[in-house]
């Protein structure tokens, strides 16, 4: 009886197929995803790689070895096994706050796009939250609040959704007035199943990137955060690395002890990054159609290559 | 008239709002969230009649409501109070602080466009090419670079090992004359760079997407059609539509220009503003920090009017709209 | 057309800098002759006015101007300064005679109206963070009796407040703070006058602070200052001071290097390594109005387990000595009583006295009941290594001691309140015995954090602040910290012994004791050259 009205969701099929060949026809997206899926691998099983890090060893500030692979720091801890546990608790920042981030911000979006009234005060919410600055406000809240995980998390998620509420809500516009939104509403459906069933499916994608490209953005900030000292001293993120090397004067001397977690920082980014940009263009079809026409004066130039 | 009247003032009345929203939101974050800056300069004789006797000189042991009613007063007369703990203007602290502030984010901004739209232009014209994927993955990184990282590598390679530039701060005391300027350009090298290499991935990977788009664009075909050169194509037609996102992006990070870089100037010891407010922060100086925030949210609404302005100026509908 | 929206994104990029038209501007140049001395500090000045200060920098800055009536030596000996005797002409009556050869930067001496006046404005003007302040509870009004004589009126007896005033106390001149409406809202950040080796002439912000030789200043050699210039630039960590130390960008760093880079830096070319004695201690109080630390046998348990000997080892690579778990640091040797034994590491014995005590364990070995939180601040580096160390050596003895790192603010907020089991810190300067037994363990001491209320004690310490006799005190302070060992009143953990780094060229370097005096102590600049 939903068949007149199933016409997006009968395409899923089609369009997630022509979006994974065009996904894979990027050089860089295939990479990205198994970084990514690797270092969440290492997330999960970080107990099944390395002791978690606690107490103190004999040996401190040793450069990398065999039986320390990034070296130990200044309690003669395990840089490797911090790095791989480090793993676990920037992941868990990232998500949560990532999480609620694009809850709140889809939310605001959803009911801004939708019920036209409120998308004006909402634009203007959005624009205001957007105007500030974040790193001072961060560092100002979570030095008040007094650091420590949620605080991060919250902090962060504070900070993040205006951005979110700014995309899914320029592409919710974009879908309220085709003609399967009216038809929706014209055969009496509620404004909750229209949403849940027409809007948000239709705006998925976008929130699909926004989710990586937060969470990633959120790796940074938390890193940041815990680098100055505002966040929990006794979870091992890789900020928290960081901040260790820095207080015990370690980063000039011992270059391992800054290199690992800030080549871990870079890893997740780089490769969230790459993968939410591969993922976006493969399944626009605007960007799969425009490519070639796009390479015309490409092709004129010796260096294309195809 | 009247209708560019309107806009006027529909602009005038949120560059308004901006600031109140940032100053009240500042106010009520210190107010209500813990934190107690008669503790901060604390020292282990300190009773709690002293402490008392500190937050009624501060003027914080009274009412919420008249507290911000009387920062509001003297906001409106241009009056920012006296730091807590240095005994001297909000004023003159920040104005200390913002010279170096512009400096450094301002020549960052300017190499990271002058670098960054070529690079862009360069990576859409080659889209799909090897160049192209380099660029892309460049900006990327470049994106993701975590600024302590960066900070503490730079000043390794260039201040140690090869010694060809300082450590840190914004110049060497005791130089003066035409030789402090060169000084002073020295000191700007690290955090420019490190600023710059954050900031130019959005740049490119902007204009490249917008570009690759314009280009596909009917006029440009049109325009290769009437056999123009590639390159005339390229600069002239088709940029000038991309450059509205990237004007966009210019916008917002002029807007924080003055707070955006605390990570960067704290590690380069560059006594700019950012740095300025971190230090606030540990010492919870209220009133340096609330001053602070106006200077940041007053940059951000002078930011959006000039984007407004670019905007108008590149695209004659939106004086209308 | 095309032209216009470059110079549209032009006039973006240049807009905000140029509106604001102010680019930084060159400063003038010096006249001063001799060596400059570059010294690198973590902290900006923030406050001039010695009477208001409160980073450290400010100390050392302004230590550099204002002179002190009494300075310390290396056993922790009060010395003759500004001040050449000092003594009571009768129980209410305190009196110091000064020298009288200092002079102001400006040309005028230094009298006992500067001191008079110093104190007398503290208390009047009481301002904020003025470690003074709370030194003169008893001190009605001071008097400058003779240009070289003062007399303070105290309102009770009072055996340690001369010492104290006069090695906390700087003295500011009575001819320029007397102008001012209250010292407490003076920021002083101009026209410095000072009566040191060295005074302020430029003072940049976030960047550096310059101070020039003064004429004369009797304690260096032959009455003038050996150096020209003091540069002392800020820097945002130690990892910035030392690669800057090691380009040469600075001379001297004056912040005590972290136990771990002290090796690494006395084997660098170019770089040598000072010894500077500790005179504060690391400690861990335990909040006995919480139970159950209300109980000696349960902080027992806790003192016992700790392994003090490997916290100095790893932590402190060395550079640690042990207190015997006495309150009293070694370095104040007329105090210091070597009977007194440190609490062995014992975690088996931990378990017996809490078994006896009536505390069972669970299955896993653990006292479900001992689930303790210890605050500590991220700040101090080293104490926020050696609290791992004590969470897991308590696990050993079945205690759970849960972490709770946080920044300063937080700390101090949360110090305050009382809400903790365990508070972890430590004490820079613990340079009187008396004094800080007063503050530590009398039931209204200001960093009384263990909550201590025990009559006996407060009786020691309320009879050693009226004993004038030297001998009479150093007994009863023995008796004081033999209480606070054997009731763990507090469990202090180790007196680090610091060390500075400066560059191999320079010498001269006179180490006083603590890590607020160093080597930049004005004494020991007044002397430092630079080898030829």
């Amino acid at each position: 009886m939903t068949t007149t009205l199933a016409e997006p969701v009968a395409d899923d099929a089609g369009a997630a197929l022509r979006t994974w060949r065009a996904f894979r026809r990027n050089p860089l997206g295939l990479p990205a995803v198994v970084i990514v899926l690797v270092l969440v691998l290492v997330g999960l099983c970080a107990p099944l790689i390395a002791h978690y890090p606690a107490g103190y060893g004999a040996a401190v500030l040793q450069a990398p070895s065999a039986a320390h692979w990034f070296g130990t720091d200044n309690l003669g801890r395990d840089i490797f096994a911090e790095v791989v546990w480090g793993t676990r608790v920037s992941m868990v920042v990232a998500v949560c706050a990532s999480a609620l981030a694009i809850a709140l911000g889809v939310l605001v979006a959803v009911i801004g796009a939708y019920f036209p009234a409120l998308d004006g005060p909402v634009g203007v919410v959005v624009d205001l939250v957007l105007s500030l600055p974040v790193l001072p406000l961060m560092i100002l809240i979570a030095a008040l609040a007094g650091p420590s995980l949620p605080v991060t998390v919250l902090v962060i998620a504070l900070f993040s959704w205006p951005e979110v509420t700014r995309v899914v809500r320029s592409s919710a516009l974009s879908v309220m007035p085709l003609p399967y939104m009216d038809a929706a509403r014209v055969i009496g459906g509620t404004h909750r199943w229209i949403i849940r069933k027409h809007l948000l499916p239709a705006v998925a994608p976008v929130i699909v990137v926004s989710v990586v490209l937060t969470a990633s953005r959120a790796v940074l900030s938390a890193a940041g955060l815990a680098f100055l000292g505002l966040s929990d001293a006794q979870s091992w993120s890789w900020g928290r690395i960081l901040f260790e090397a820095q207080q015990s004067g370690a980063m000039s001397s011992a270059w391992w002890t800054t290199l690992f977690p800030s080549l871990a920082i870079l890893l997740l980014v780089v490769s969230a990054t790459l993968l939410s940009i591969a993922y976006n263009d493969a399944r626009d079809p605007r960007t799969r159609r425009r490519r070639r026409p796009a390479r015309v004066p490409a092709a004129t130039t010796p260096t294309a290559e195809d | 008239m009247p209708t560019a009247l309107r806009f006027a003032l529909r602009r005038l009345a949120r560059a308004l709002l901006t600031l109140w929203f940032a100053v009240t939101a500042t106010f009520l974050l210190l107010r209500l969230l813990p934190g107690n800056p008669a503790l901060a300069v604390a020292n282990p004789n300190m009773t709690k009649a002293d402490q008392q006797l500190l937050l009624h000189q501060y003027g914080l042991d009274q009412p919420l409501i008249v507290q911000y009613g009387k920062y509001l007063w003297q906001l409106v007369h241009g009056n920012l109070g006296v730091s807590f703990t240095q005994q001297v203007p909000v004023g003159d602290v920040l104005l200390n602080r913002l010279p170096w502030t512009l400096l450094l984010t301002g020549s960052a901004l300017l190499v990271t466009i002058g670098v960054g739209i070529p690079l862009g232009v360069l990576a859409a014209t080659r889209a799909g090419g090897a160049l192209d994927r380099l660029v892309q993955l460049a900006g990327v990184v470049g994106q993701s670079l975590f600024v302590p990282s960066v900070g503490i590598f730079l000043l390794f390679a260039f201040g140690l090992w090869f010694r060809v530039l300082p450590i840190g701060g914004a110049y060497t005391p005791g130089t003066s004359g035409a030789a402090w300027y060169g000084d002073v350009l020295r000191h700007l090298i690290l955090p420019c760079l490190s600023l710059t290499l954050l900031q130019i991935g959005s740049y490119v990977l902007t204009l490249r997407a917008t570009l690759i788009d314009a280009l596909g664009e009917d006029y440009c075909a049109l325009a290769r059609a009437k056999g123009l050169p590639n390159r005339s194509v390229v600069w002239k037609h088709a940029l000038r539509n991309a450059l509205l996102p990237t004007t966009t992006l210019v916008g917002l990070q002029l807007g924080f220009l003055v707070g955006g870089a605390v990570l960067t100037e704290t590690i380069f010891a560059y006594p700019g503003v950012g740095r300025g407010i971190y230090e606030a922060v540990t010492q919870l100086d209220y009133p340096v920090l609330q001053g602070a925030f106006v200077l940041l949210a007053a940059t951000v609404v002078v930011a959006n009017m000039l984007t407004d302005l670019a905007y108008g100026l590149l695209d004659p509908r939106v004086r209308t709209s | 057309m095309r032209r216009r929206s470059f110079a549209a994104l032009a006039a973006g990029a240049l807009g905000a800098p140029a509106l604001a038209g102010c680019a930084p501007s060159a400063p003038a140049g010096s006249r001063a002759t001799g060596d400059t001395l570059t010294i690198a500090t973590t902290t900006d000045v923030v406050n001039f006015n010695p009477l208001v200060g409160n980073s450290r920098t400010d100390y050392w800055v302004t230590d550099l101007m204002y002179p002190r009536l009494l300075t310390i030596d290396a056993d922790g000996n009060k010395r003759p300064c500004l001040a050449t005797r000092y003594g009571y002409s009768d129980p209410r009556t305190g009196y110091y005679e000064l020298r009288d050869d200092m002079r102001w930067s400006d040309g005028k001496p230094v009298t006992a109206t500067d001191v008079a006046f110093t104190i007398n404005v503290i208390k009047r003007d009481k301002p904020a963070g003025n470690t003074t302040f709370g030194l003169l509870a008893n001190v009605t009004s001071a008097k400058a009796v003779s240009p070289t004589r003062v007399e303070l009126r105290l309102s009770t007896p009072d055996a340690i407040v001369l010492r104290e005033v006069g090695f906390w106390m700087t003295v500011v001149p009575a001819h320029v703070y007397g102008r001012v409406e209250s010292v407490a809202r003076f920021a002083n950040t101009a026209d410095w006058v000072g009566a040191g080796p060295y005074t302020l002439v430029s003072a940049a912000k976030g960047q550096a602070y310059t101070l020039e030789r003064s004429g004369s200043y009797p304690f260096a050699p032959g009455g003038r200052p050996t150096l020209g210039r003091v540069v002392f630039r800020v820097y945002p960590d130690v990892n910035s001071e030392i690669l800057a130390l090691r380009s040469g960008e600075v001379d001297l760093i004056a912040n005590t290097l972290p136990p771990a880079q002290v090796r690494i830096l006395s084997r660098t070319n170019g770089i040598s390594v000072r010894k500077v004695p500790g005179l504060g201690y690391a400690h861990m109080a335990y909040n006995m109005t919480r139970r159950p630390l209300d109980k000696l046998a349960v902080r027992q348990a806790l003192a016992h387990a700790v392994d003090y000997g490997a916290i100095r080892r790893v932590v402190l690579q060395g550079q640690g000595v042990s207190t015997g778990s006495s309150p009293i640091p070694p370095t104040i040797t007329a105090y210091a009583d070597s009977r007194l034994t440190e609490y062995r590491f014992d975690p088996a014995y931990s378990r017996k006295l809490l078994r006896q005590a009536g505390f069972r364990e669970d299955a896993h070995g653990r006292f479900a009941a001992l689930n303790l939180r210890l605050i500590y601040s991220l700040q101090d580096a080293v104490t926020a290594q050696w609290v791992n160390m004590v969470a897991s050596d308590a696990a050993k003895a079945g205690i759970t001691v849960t972490l709770q790192g946080m920044d300063r603010n937080t700390y101090l907020a949360k110090t305050d309140a009382g809400d903790y089991d365990i508070y972890a810190g430590n004490f820079a300067i613990m340079d009187d015995p008396v004094t800080n037994m007063a503050l530590t363990y009398l039931p209204k001491g200001a960093i009384n954090y263990s909550k201590v209320d025990d009559p006996e004690l407060t009786g020691i310490i309320t009879k050693a602040l009226v004993t004038t006799d030297a001998a009479g005190q150093h007994d009863l302070m023995a008796q004081a910290a033999r209480i606070v060992r054997d009731n763990v009143y507090d469990n202090v953990v180790y007196l680090q012994n610091f060390y500075v780094a400066h560059g191999a060229a320079w010498t001269g370097f006179v180490a006083k004791p603590s890590e607020l005096l160093t080597v930049v102590d004005p004494e020991s600049l007044a002397r430092v050259r630079k080898l030829r």
